[in-house]
């Protein structure tokens, strides 16, 4: 049920990576919790089951932009421990989406633990700013450049141990039995629906149209499937 | 242009390279100076061939504030580069830099994560909620914004390198402007689709359907706010479960 060694151990590299895809490395936005819980779903071997977590979360962090100094909730680590613990707990399927509700509430705790974890590197990104009066050698530029990079895929790796450990001990905990799973299914699908039609705001008064002729295509589509 | 041209291809492709690391040491002091000075490093270095004491001057004054959308600094740190190349006063390199830090950060803002990333990332969950593989829509959502990303890195670099302080003229020439109005028009569409489509499961009822429409509405009422609703929402559904599930 709970993610093996040799996984939670791939699950800590990945919440590494994606820690620094966040903001330090790359930005390819392989970090999007979409993405993100489907690497730490197919680190278990099932990324379908990942990427469910990773819509949730998605959804409620479209809106979530990381503009200039801003404080912002961190997503990739936690979605990658979340995507991960909760594929792994649905082998067998059980209380689907009991597990889901309880991996999504840990998820957004975890990304706030993410966002204040970040404001801290970079209060401690500091002391490795500015420059002596008589400047500084490449190789002084790219050690003052690099630590940061390796203390970030640390406290991502960390936070994303930390994921699996509060899950898997919840999941452990939690009896779910006799829980009403469509009632909490239908809250978390109105979540999403709520969180992906807030992204309108991101786009603007004037796009309103666009977004009811997306929505009638959706509702056609899902009309005739 | 002939001062560029000591700027090989070499030294190109490991400034190019090293942009993508621009943000590694942020801080709340010099913002991304150290990663500025870290993209230029290999630019100095051939610039002040065997004058150790010019480049340690050359590399301390880059580490100083900088700021700029990471994908766009690419742009300053090409034009830096051709300035330093041409020997121009570090005076008028530390105003050019002041004066393009701002409209580098709002254009790259505005276009990139407020416009461009909800609606690759909002493609990718549509099609995973219209039935698609999951890697279908990762890799969709990927490729569309990494399109984006990594044109505008090595676009950015080469024109810095091509037009210095021009850079300015150049940027207003980009239909940045239009390009981001293009991508929140199909982002709304791919918003509007996915609410829907996450709205009603298969074989969903009347119920389900006006349930996702009045969730999408407070969802547009909400904002960002969504965020924190949807927190509650699933606290109270998960205590009223337990109480439930105990009953």
């Amino acid at each position: 049920m709970i993610p093996t060694a040799a996984q939670t151990a791939v699950l800590a590299l990945l919440g590494g990576l994606v820690a620094l895809d966040g903001t330090s490395v790359g930005q390819f936005m392989v970090s999007r919790p979409f993405v993100a819980a489907a690497l730490g779903g197919l680190a278990v071997g099932r990324p379908m089951l990942g990427i469910q977590a990773g819509i949730v979360l998605e959804a409620l962090h479209l809106a979530v932009l990381p503009v200039g100094a801003a404080k912002y909730p961190e997503g990739g680590p936690a979605s990658v421990a979340v995507g991960g613990v909760f594929a792994a707990s649905q082998s067998p399927p059980v209380a689907a989406s009991a597990t889901l509700l309880v991996a999504v509430l840990v998820a957004l705790a975890l990304e706030w633990v993410g966002g204040y974890s970040v404001e801290r590197m970079r209060q401690f990104n500091v002391r490795f700013a500015g420059s002596p009066p008589e400047g500084v050698t490449p190789r002084e530029v790219a050690r003052r450049h690099l630590t940061p990079v390796a203390v970030d895929f640390a406290r991502g790796a960390v936070l994303t141990l930390v994921g699996v450990g509060v899950l898997d001990l919840l999941l452990g905990t939690i009896d779910f039995s006799g829980f009403p799973e469509i009632a909490v299914g239908t809250v978390v699908r109105l979540a999403v629906v709520a969180g992906v039609a807030s992204a309108l705001r991101l786009f603007g008064r004037g796009n309103y149209p666009f977004f009811l002729a997306g929505a009638a295509a959706g509702a056609a589509v899902a009309w005739l499937r | 242009m002939a001062e560029v041209t000591e700027l090989g291809a070499g030294v190109r492709r490991r400034m190019l390279l090293r942009s993508f690391a621009v943000q590694g040491s942020w801080n709340y002091q010099t913002l991304i100076g150290t990663g500025l000075a870290f993209i230029l490093s290999p630019a100095l270095r051939r610039v002040h061939a065997g004058d150790d004491e010019a480049l340690r001057r050359a590399l301390g004054r880059h580490t100083e504030l900088f700021n700029s959308h990471p994908y766009l600094a690419a742009v300053a740190a090409g034009a830096i580069a051709r300035l330093e190349a041409e020997r121009v006063p570090p005076e008028t390199v530390a105003r050019f830099k002041a004066a393009v830090r701002g409209s580098l950060g709002t254009l790259g803002d505005r276009l990139v994560w407020l416009m461009w990333r909800p609606m690759s990332v909002l493609l990718g969950v549509s099609l995973v909620l219209a039935g698609a593989a999951w890697w279908v829509g990762a890799l969709a959502f990927l490729l569309v914004f990494n399109a984006l990303h990594l044109w505008m890195r090595a676009w950015g670099l080469r024109t810095g390198l091509r037009d210095g302080l021009r850079i300015g003229g150049t940027l207003r020439g980009v239909p940045f402007q239009r390009m981001g109005d293009r991508a929140a028009q199909a982002g709304a569409l791919l918003a509007g689709l996915a609410a829907a489509l996450a709205a009603a499961p298969k074989g969903s009822h009347a119920w389900e359907w006006a349930a996702g429409a009045a969730a999408a509405v407070l969802g547009v009422a909400l904002g960002r706010r969504v965020r924190a609703a949807a927190a509650v929402a699933m606290v109270v559904a998960l205590i009223a479960g337990l109480v439930l599930a105990r009953t």
